[in-house]
């Protein structure tokens, strides 16, 4: 499955605990430096996806001030797939760098 | 209930009614907790950026993405198959035109096709060759680039869009045109919006063999030396046989095909499908009634659209009674994609 910027922080936002819809789009902004605000309509979108692909699942239900809250969680799945999606974009980055390090030993000689 | 959560439930309503008994309350949560306090006298409203996102995950849900019902993961394979079988057809058309250039300038035939060099129509001649792009548009599908093939149709569909609308919009009130020039623009963009539409991010459309993405070329040939044989065969009393070409050819196929699907009991998708573009073909061919004198054409195209109305209501019938409940489990085999996860 092809992992996106908005599902892949989502499930960053995920690792260390539960975190209810609002949850999710605080700590993405944190996570983005604030690059990315996840719309509501996007976020659910995106949850839709992690929980079809069992990435992410409801971890419990509370009721707030009368409206429902849910909480979602990574499963180990979904840990798996995050592990790897970081790995390659480790890689990739440490291939920018390697590049762009040689371009500027190459243009400082 | 505040002012602003209000009309936030009232953006929710664009998401169908399954959807949002399981996500209208956790979803206004979010939002209302995102918008943080907003006092009614200040008549707040939420944001464009909120409504789009809504509007993007209302039709997503629409046509079978994640967390659609079956119901809508029937209508979403059914938009699907349009697309695949109006590229199919735009395909065979622009197959067909090459091979006709092709022709005109080995053989320095039909010059009207290319035109003088130099000239206004031979210029027409090339952009029109950006048509060829569709039938690059259909094999990119079939064969499961999905990018690749919603550029290229769009790039394929805009030269004739272009042509259509420009005479269109100089004209006049686009009310005051004629039927069959909507009918026409209708027809020519349904299949590339189905596809734009359709086969959205949480789609893998299926990868098909090459035989099968190379078909429209086959049906390209056959058309073009179809039409080759009734020309040179054609008796001179015989003027109704040319509505059996060209779309009338595309009519005559349109019926075997939605008769095979009535008699296989073929599954909702592809009887909605084949409604879908029957009605398209009937809207194409309707208004060629009011520029027929009556006689054995006139007749020949009454005949031509009493057989898609027919063949299109029992369709649409036979499609309506197979949909899954909307909120029902029944399983439904996925024939142009599949959803990812």
């Amino acid at each position: 499955m092809n992992i996106t910027e908005p599902m892949f922080l989502a499930m960053t936002a995920l690792v260390d605990e539960p975190r209810h819809g609002y949850g999710i789009v605080q700590e993405v902004d944190r996570l983005s430096e604030g690059h990315v605000q996840l719309k509501i309509g996007t976020l659910y979108g995106v949850l839709d996806r992690l929980s079809a692909a069992g990435l992410v699942e409801l971890d419990r239900e509370e009721a707030q001030q009368g409206r429902l809250r849910r909480y979602y969680r990574l499963t180990d799945d979904g840990a798996k797939v995050l592990r790897e999606e970081a790995a390659r974009m480790a890689a990739t980055a440490e291939a920018a760098t390697v590049r762009l390090r040689a371009r500027t030993a190459g243009g400082a000689a | 209930m505040s002012l602003l959560e209000q009309r936030y439930r009232s953006v929710l309503r664009l998401l169908p009614a399954s959807y949002r008994a399981e996500r209208e309350e956790e979803m206004v949560d979010a939002f209302m907790e995102l918008s943080g306090e907003a006092p009614d006298e200040v008549n707040p409203r939420p944001r464009w950026g909120e409504i789009a996102s809504v509007l993007s995950l209302s039709l997503r849900v629409r046509l079978g993405g994640a967390g659609a019902s079956p119901r809508f993961v029937a209508w979403g394979e059914a938009v699907r198959l349009v697309a695949l079988l109006g590229l199919g057809y735009q395909a065979v058309g622009s197959v067909n035109q090459l091979l006709q250039w092709g022709h005109a300038l080995a053989f320095g035939t039909h010059v009207a096709w290319t035109g003088p060099p130099g000239s206004v129509e031979r210029l027409v001649s090339i952009v029109s060759a950006a048509d060829l792009c569709s039938a690059v548009a259909f094999v990119a599908i079939m064969r499961g680039h999905v990018r690749t093939a919603k550029v290229m149709a769009a790039i394929g569909v805009a030269p004739t869009l272009v042509y259509m609308l420009i005479p269109m919009i100089l004209a006049g009130p686009l009310t005051d045109r004629p039927l069959s020039e909507s009918a026409t623009l209708v027809f020519t963009a349904a299949p590339v919006i189905a596809l734009l539409l359709g086969f959205h991010s949480d789609i893998t459309p299926r990868r098909r063999s090459w035989a099968a993405s190379l078909w429209p070329a086959a049906a390209g040939l056959a058309v073009l030396g179809g039409t080759w044989l009734v020309v040179a065969l054609r008796p001179y009393d015989l003027d109704w046989l040319h509505l059996w070409l060209g779309f009338g050819t595309t009519i005559l196929v349109w019926a075997a095909g939605a008769v095979v699907v009535l008699a296989r009991r073929s599954s909702p998708p592809w009887a909605l499908a084949m409604t879908a573009t029957g009605l398209l073909l009937l809207a194409v061919r309707l208004p060629l009634l009011d520029n027929l004198p009556e006689g054995a054409s006139w007749t020949m195209v009454c005949a031509q659209c009493a057989v898609l109305w027919a063949l299109s209501t029992a369709l649409a019938w036979m499609g309506a009674r197979g949909l899954p409940g909307a909120s029902g489990t029944s399983a439904l085999t996925s024939e142009v994609g599949e959803r990812s996860g």
